[in-house]
C-alpha cells in the first residue's frame, strides 16, 4: 500500500495568500511563498498552489509565483486555477510545476482532459471537482471557485475524468471548506469507490482526529490542509506523528528531520 | 411607447432622469459612479422626487473611499469603544428586562452586532425583524442560525398582500420593488423600542460608509427623517399617498399600520435614541462573515447571487435580485458595482478586479426566480377586487415587466444599438485619457 500524502494547500489571489469559508469571504493571510517554504521546512510531502479566482476574472497569474516557489521548495507541486489549453500546461510545467489541478476548463470542455494526459502523461492530469452537496449521497459539480452550478453529477464527472485520462482528483467539499468541522467523508468515499486513481481530501479539516476519518472510512490516498496549518492550528510534523502512530502509512521522518536535514 | 430618438447612438442633448448629474464620472479610487443616490426618506418619495447624489471631491474620489481612508487613518477606535462601553454602562440594566434593542435580519452584520453587544459587552438585547418579502431557503436557515446563537426576536411579517400591493405600486411608480421592505426596515425597531419601553436601538453600519454624505458619519445618532414622520398627510407609499391608497385601492386604514413611520413627539418624549454600532467599532463585512460563521451557523447562500460574484451578502430576500436590477436599469448601477466598490474601499480587491467583475456580472437579469417575483407583483381581482382597476395590465408577465422597464431607463446612460441596451458610458470601456 502506498503512503498516503499530507498536503498543503495554498489558495492565492493576486499577490496573496487567501483563505475563504466556503470558497467566500477570501481573507488575506500573507505572502503565499512564505507560507510554502514553511510547510516545506516542516516536512510537508506535497504543495498545491490554486489561484481561486483566475477563472473569474479570466486571468492566469500564477507563473511567477511557481518559478519563485521551486527556488527553494523541492517537493511535488500541484498548480491550478485558469489553465485552460495545452500550451497553459506546458508554460506551467515549465516554470516548474509537476502536476497541473484544472476544474472550470474542463467542465467547460472535457476534452482538454485527454489531450493533456496525452501530451504530457496522465501523472501530471489533477481534475479539480468542486462538490456541493445535493442531498444525502449525491453532490454537484461547481466551478469558479464554488459559484456556478454544473448540474453534473460528482461521482459521474469524476468517472468520467477518469476515462478521460485524469491521474489524480482533488475533491474540495464546498460544505465542508474552510468550516474547520471535518471533511465530508461520504463525498470522499463515494468518489473513491468510483475511480481507481487516487483522490485528495480537501475542504473542512479542523482536527487531527478529522484527517484519520477521511483515511480510514472515505479512503482518501491524500489530505489537503489549508485552515489548520494557515491559522497555525497544528503543525505538519503534528499531523505525521498523530497519523503514524494511528497505524495510518504516512512517509517516516527520523526525529528532528525535515525536508531541509 | 417609448421614444427611441431620445437612445440614439449619436443624440447629442440627453435628458438625464431623477434629477441625476447629466455627466457621468466614476470614482477614482472604487468603480461607483456620480449617480448613485443617496438613501432618500422613503416616505416623501414620489414619481417626481429628484435624487441627492453621492458626492466626489476635487481629486474625482467619492465620500465612501474618503470615509473608508479615515477609518484607517483618523479615527481613534479605542476611544470610540470607550464610548460604546459608557453607552451601555449608562443603559445596561440588571432588573431581568431588556436593555437595548437591535434589528435585523440574521445576515452577517445583524449576527455580529447582537452576538457582541451581548456576549462582549454585557447587554441584554431584543431583536426584532422585519420579514423580507419572499425569504430564500438559506435566509431563512440564517435567521433561525442568528436565534439560536442566543436571542429573543420578534418577527414582524406585514400582511402579504398589502406587501404585495405596495410592492407593485412602488414597481410601476418609482421602479423601486424594495421599497416596502425599507419602511419597516428603517421604522419597526423604534416603534417596538416604544412598545416594549427599550430607550436603546442599535442599527449596524452607517449608510455612509456606502456613500452618503460624510457629515452623516460623525455622529452616532441615526437621523430621525428616515424613521419618524409628524405629519401623516405627508406620508407617501410607492409614491402614493395614504388617503388614496385607501379611496384608489380599497386599502384598509389598518392594513396600512405597520407602514406608518414612528410619532416623533413619543420617541423625544420616552428619549429613545437610535445609535449605528458601526460608530463605535470599525465595520468590516467580510469579517463580520467570519464572525457570524465562527459564532453561529452562518451560512453564506449556496450559488453566487444574481448580478454579483459574491454568496455572503444581502441573501434572504427574494426579490433583491430584482432590487439591484432596477438600480442597474435607473442609475446604470448594479449589484456587482455595490460589492465591488465595497470590497475595494475594504481592501479585498483592487480596482481592476472590480472593474473585471463589474464587467462580468452587473446588470445580469435575475432568471432564477422571475417567475415567482411577476406572480408575487401580480394583482389578481379576486383578491383586489378594488385595486385591480388602478392597473392597465394587473397580471405581470416577462413582456409587460420588460416593457416597463425600458420606460426607467434614463437617455444619459442608455442607448438603443442594433435594437439592444447598452450603456453609453460603462466603466470598463473608460478611457485612459479620462484619468489625465
Amino acid at each position: 500500500m502506498s503512503n498516503i500524502r499530507l498536503m498543503a494547500r495554498l489558495d492565492v489571489k493576486g499577490p496573496n495568500l487567501v483563505k475563504g469559508v466556503q470558497l467566500e469571504g477570501l481573507r488575506k493571510i500573507g505572502d503565499p511563498h512564505v507560507f510554502a517554504k514553511e510547510y516545506y521546512d516542516q516536512g510537508i510531502d506535497e504543495l498545491i498552489y490554486i489561484d481561486i479566482v483566475a477563472s473569474l476574472y479570466e486571468r492566469n497569474n500564477l507563473l511567477e509565483i511557481v518559478r519563485s516557489a521551486t527556488k527553494d521548495v523541492f517537493i511535488p507541486l500541484t498548480v491550478g486555477g485558469g489553465i485552460r489549453t495545452v500550451e497553459d500546461v506546458r508554460d506551467v510545467l515549465r516554470a516548474g510545476a509537476d502536476k497541473v489541478a484544472i476544474n472550470t476548463a474542463a467542465i467547460k470542455r472535457p476534452e482538454l482532459i485527454r489531450e493533456i494526459s496525452k501530451r504530457f502523461g496522465s501523472q501530471c492530469m489533477v481534475l479539480s471537482i468542486e462538490a456541493k452537496k445535493v442531498i444525502q449521497g449525491k453532490w454537484e459539480a461547481y466551478y469558479d471557485n464554488g459559484r456556478e452550478k454544473t448540474g453534473i453529477d460528482v461521482i459521474e464527472w469524476a468517472k468520467r475524468g477518469y476515462e478521460l485520462g485524469a491521474g489524480e482528483i482533488l475533491l474540495t467539499s464546498v460544505d465542508m471548506e474552510g468550516t474547520a468541522k471535518g471533511f465530508d467523508v461520504d463525498l470522499v468515499k463515494a468518489t473513491s469507490n468510483a475511480v481507481p486513481i487516487p483522490v485528495i481530501a480537501s475542504g473542512g479539516m479542523g482536527n487531527i482526529n478529522d484527517m484519520i476519518s477521511v483515511i480510514n472510512d472515505g479512503c482518501a490516498d491524500a489530505i489537503a490542509m489549508a485552515h489548520v496549518l494557515h491559522y497555525k492550528k497544528l503543525t505538519v510534523q503534528e499531523v505525521r506523528d498523530y497519523a503514524a502512530s494511528c497505524n495510518v502509512n504516512v512517509r517516516r521522518l527520523k526525529h528532528g528531520q525535515d525536508n531541509v536535514g | 411607447m417609448i421614444n427611441y430618438s431620445k437612445f440614439e447612438i449619436n443624440e447629442t442633448k440627453l435628458e438625464a432622469k431623477y434629477g441625476l448629474p447629466s455627466e457621468l464620472k466614476y470614482c477614482r479610487s472604487c468603480v461607483i459612479s456620480n449617480q448613485r443616490p443617496n438613501s432618500t426618506v422613503e416616505y416623501q418619495h414620489t414619481e417626481n422626487s429628484k435624487k441627492e447624489t453621492i458626492h466626489f471631491d476635487e481629486e474625482g474620489v467619492c465620500d465612501a473611499c474618503r470615509f473608508a481612508e479615515s477609518k484607517t487613518k483618523i479615527i481613534d477606535w479605542k476611544q470610540r469603544e470607550q464610548e460604546l462601553i459608557d453607552l451601555c454602562n449608562k443603559y445596561r440594566k440588571k432588573d431581568g428586562s431588556y436593555d437595548c434593542l437591535i434589528p435585523g435580519s440574521g445576515g452577517k452584520d445583524s449576527f455580529y452586532a447582537a452576538h457582541i453587544l451581548k456576549y462582549k459587552y454585557g447587554m441584554h438585547p431584543l431583536t426584532v425583524t422585519w420579514a423580507p418579502h419572499i425569504y430564500t431557503p438559506w435566509g431563512w436557515h440564517n435567521f433561525q442560525a442568528w436565534l439560536n446563537a442566543g436571542f429573543d426576536n420578534f418577527l414582524c411579517t406585514p400582511n402579504p398582500r398589502t406587501h404585495r400591493l405596495l410592492t407593485r405600486i412602488a414597481v410601476e411608480n418609482l421602479f423601486h420593488p424594495f421599497q416596502p421592505f425599507i419602511f419597516g426596515q428603517k421604522s419597526l425597531a423604534p416603534k417596538m423600542a416604544l412598545s416594549h419601553d427599550i430607550k436603546l436601538v442599535f442599527y449596524g453600519e452607517n449608510e455612509a460608509e456606502y456613500g452618503n454624505p460624510i457629515s452623516d458619519t460623525s455622529l452616532a445618532k441615526r437621523d430621525w427623517k428616515y424613521f419618524a414622520a409628524e405629519d401623516k398627510s405627508k406620508v407617501y407609499l410607492g409614491g402614493v399617498s395614504l388617503e388614496a391608497l385607501e379611496r384608489d385601492f380599497g386599502v384598509e386604514p389598518v392594513e396600512l399600520l405597520p407602514y406608518i413611520p414612528a410619532n416623533p413627539d413619543e420617541l423625544e418624549q420616552k428619549k429613545v435614541e437610535v445609535h449605528y454600532l458601526g460608530y463605535y467599532l470599525r465595520w468590516h463585512p467580510q469579517e463580520c462573515f467570519y464572525y457570524a460563521v465562527e459564532n453561529g451557523g452562518f451560512k453564506p447562500s449556496p450559488e453566487r447571487t444574481v448580478g454579483t460574484y459574491s454568496k455572503y451578502n444581502s441573501i434572504d430576500d427574494k426579490i433583491d435580485d430584482f432590487h439591484y436590477y432596477t438600480t442597474y436599469i435607473k442609475f446604470g448601477i448594479g449589484r456587482a458595482t455595490y460589492d465591488a466598490a465595497q470590497e475595494i474601499r475594504n481592501e479585498e480587491i483592487t480596482r481592476e478586479e472590480g472593474v473585471a467583475l463589474v464587467k462580468k456580472f452587473d446588470g445580469e437579469f435575475p432568471e432564477r426566480f422571475a417567475e415567482e417575483i411577476f406572480q408575487y407583483l401580480s394583482i389578481p381581482e379576486k383578491d383586489f377586487p378594488v385595486a385591480f382597476k388602478m392597473f392597465e395590465q394587473p397580471m405581470i408577465d416577462r413582456d409587460y415587466f420588460m416593457a416597463l422597464t425600458d420606460t426607467f431607463r434614463s437617455p444619459h446612460l442608455w442607448k438603443r444599438e442594433n435594437g439592444s441596451w447598452k450603456l453609453r458610458y460603462p466603466i470598463y470601456e473608460e478611457r485612459r485619457e479620462d484619468y489625465e
